[in-house]
């Protein structure tokens, strides 16, 4: 029977032509919920998009922060160092001039002099710290080297990388070991320290061992627990075991490519 | 002596020239990048070149690269390398050529003008002047913990001999005796299993041995 022969129609037909409100827009319902299940992204496709964007953000913010302090170092490495560089030999020059030990003006001479090698040296710390042009040019085991030998201890270097890892991992190493370093010698009252990187497959390992007394954690104001964070900026992680009276061992892991 | 800069800070360049023309030297050229620097040497065939590490166009190492083709090209020309900071993978490059009329400087040493002065003559005579920071690197370098071999005050002999001092040098900076340098100079020698020959080249050997071991 045709919808449209009106005399057959029984009474709880509606005319074809407008289906009942409610039903239709339960129908309508239905049906969307349907097309969303089977056509679009589900909750967890909505996540996973979330994360991949997120994760797209934070590298980019790494890789960012990186090449700031790469510019920083340049910028410090082209004009104050070498400023400073020329105000110390002017000054040493002017010193050489004057022999007489007893002249005001010598002493005052001395006393810059004296100044400015100390602030140069210091400003050279502090730019090496910020990020060694030697990393980017020669990689992990060229910089490690500068960090070690400038430790206050004894520390034993081994590093086991074949092929190289990308500028943001090696820049978080290089301030992992530093960082870890700079601890060891402040805090853990320490004979040796050994540090050693490796890397197997696509993750780079960095472990930094001492003797000392132990009882380091990642709790606040500790310098470790800003270590984690750059290590997990970059998808890494990091690991410190410290039994009360030592020896302590911090490991990273990181994936090469982030 | 006969000397060629090259620096590509200008104020450097034109203080390290006044420095160096006032205590005597002759600057016959004074560049601020490496091509530069190899056309100069070529022109002017000098005693000595200075070099800056980072220079144009990359700024990573530019300057060892031409410190190595000088060193292959011209052995006789000295080359002394000043940087701003010294690392050891360059200071391996500079010596795997050899270690005569070789040197290699933080720059902020030629602060300390007559220390910087006699660093170059050693260069240009002949002598290796390594940076003791770059001596510091070296040492951690070593396989095996250097302190089980030399004494602290044997590896401070050593290192002064690696910064190019003489018997003398090394008895003034530590405040010893003559004899005493001696006593820990052929002590160092037996420990690192150096045959006796002439002294000075068994004083290079010693340095070279225990850094590269």
């Amino acid at each position: 029977m045709g919808c449209g022969s009106a005399s057959a129609v029984p009474y709880w037909r509606w005319p074809c032509s407008s289906p009942p409100p409610r039903v239709a827009s339960g129908l309508a319902r239905t049906d969307e919920a349907a097309a969303r299940t089977l056509l679009g992204p589900s909750r967890s496709d909505e996540l996973a998009l979330q994360v991949e964007s997120l994760a797209r953000s934070r590298a980019d913010i790494v890789a960012a922060t990186d090449a700031e302090r790469r510019r920083i170092e340049r910028d410090l490495h082209d004009g104050a160092q070498q400023r400073l560089v020329s105000l110390a030999m002017n000054l040493g020059m002017a010193r050489a001039s004057l022999t007489d030990a007893s002249d005001p003006a010598r002493q005052a001479i001395e006393a810059a002099h004296d100044e400015a090698s100390r602030a140069l040296a210091e400003l050279r710390e502090f730019v090496r710290g910020l990020h060694p042009a030697v990393l980017n040019d020669r990689g992990l085991d060229a910089a490690l080297s500068g960090i070690v030998a400038r430790a206050p201890l004894p520390v034993k270097l081994r590093v086991d990388v074949e092929t190289r890892c990308s500028p943001s991992v090696e820049a978080v190493a290089y301030f992992i070991v530093s960082e870890a370093l700079t601890n060891v010698a402040k805090h853990a009252d320490a004979a040796h320290a050994e540090v050693t990187v490796d890397r197997d497959r696509d993750r780079l390992r960095v472990r930094i061992t001492d003797d000392g007394r132990g009882g380091a954690s990642d709790g606040g104001g500790s310098g470790l627990r800003g270590l984690a964070q750059r290590a997990a900026a970059v998808d890494g992680t990091l690991t410190v075991y410290s039994p009360a009276g030592g020896p302590t061992t911090i490991t990273a892991e990181l994936p090469c490519e982030s | 002596m006969r000397i060629v800069i090259a620096e590509d800070s200008v104020l450097l360049r034109a203080g390290l020239t006044t420095l160096l023309t006032d205590a005597g030297f002759d600057v016959v050229a004074a560049v601020p990048d490496a091509d530069e620097l190899l056309r100069a040497v070529a022109e002017h065939q000098p005693d000595l070149v200075l070099i800056d590490v980072r220079m144009p166009p990359t700024h990573t190492d530019e300057g060892i690269r031409a410190a190595l083709v000088i060193r292959r090209q011209y052995p006789e020309v000295a080359v002394l390398v000043l940087s701003q900071y010294v690392e050891e993978s360059y200071a391996t490059d500079l010596l795997s050529i050899g270690t005569s009329s070789v040197g290699y400087l933080l720059k902020d040493r030629v602060a300390q003008v007559s220390d910087f002065l006699d660093a170059l003559r050693r260069v240009a005579a002949g002598g290796t002047v390594l940076d003791p920071e770059v001596v510091a690197q070296l040492l951690v370098r070593r396989r095996d913990d250097p302190t089980d071999r030399l004494t602290p005050r044997e590896q401070e002999v050593l290192r002064l001999m690696a910064e190019g001092r003489s018997n003398n040098g090394i008895t003034d900076a530590l405040r010893v005796s003559p004899s005493a340098v001696e006593k820990y100079i052929s002590s160092i020698f037996a420990k690192l299993d150096l045959p006796p020959t002439d002294t000075d080249h068994r004083r290079v050997l010693a340095v070279l041995r225990y850094l590269r071991a």
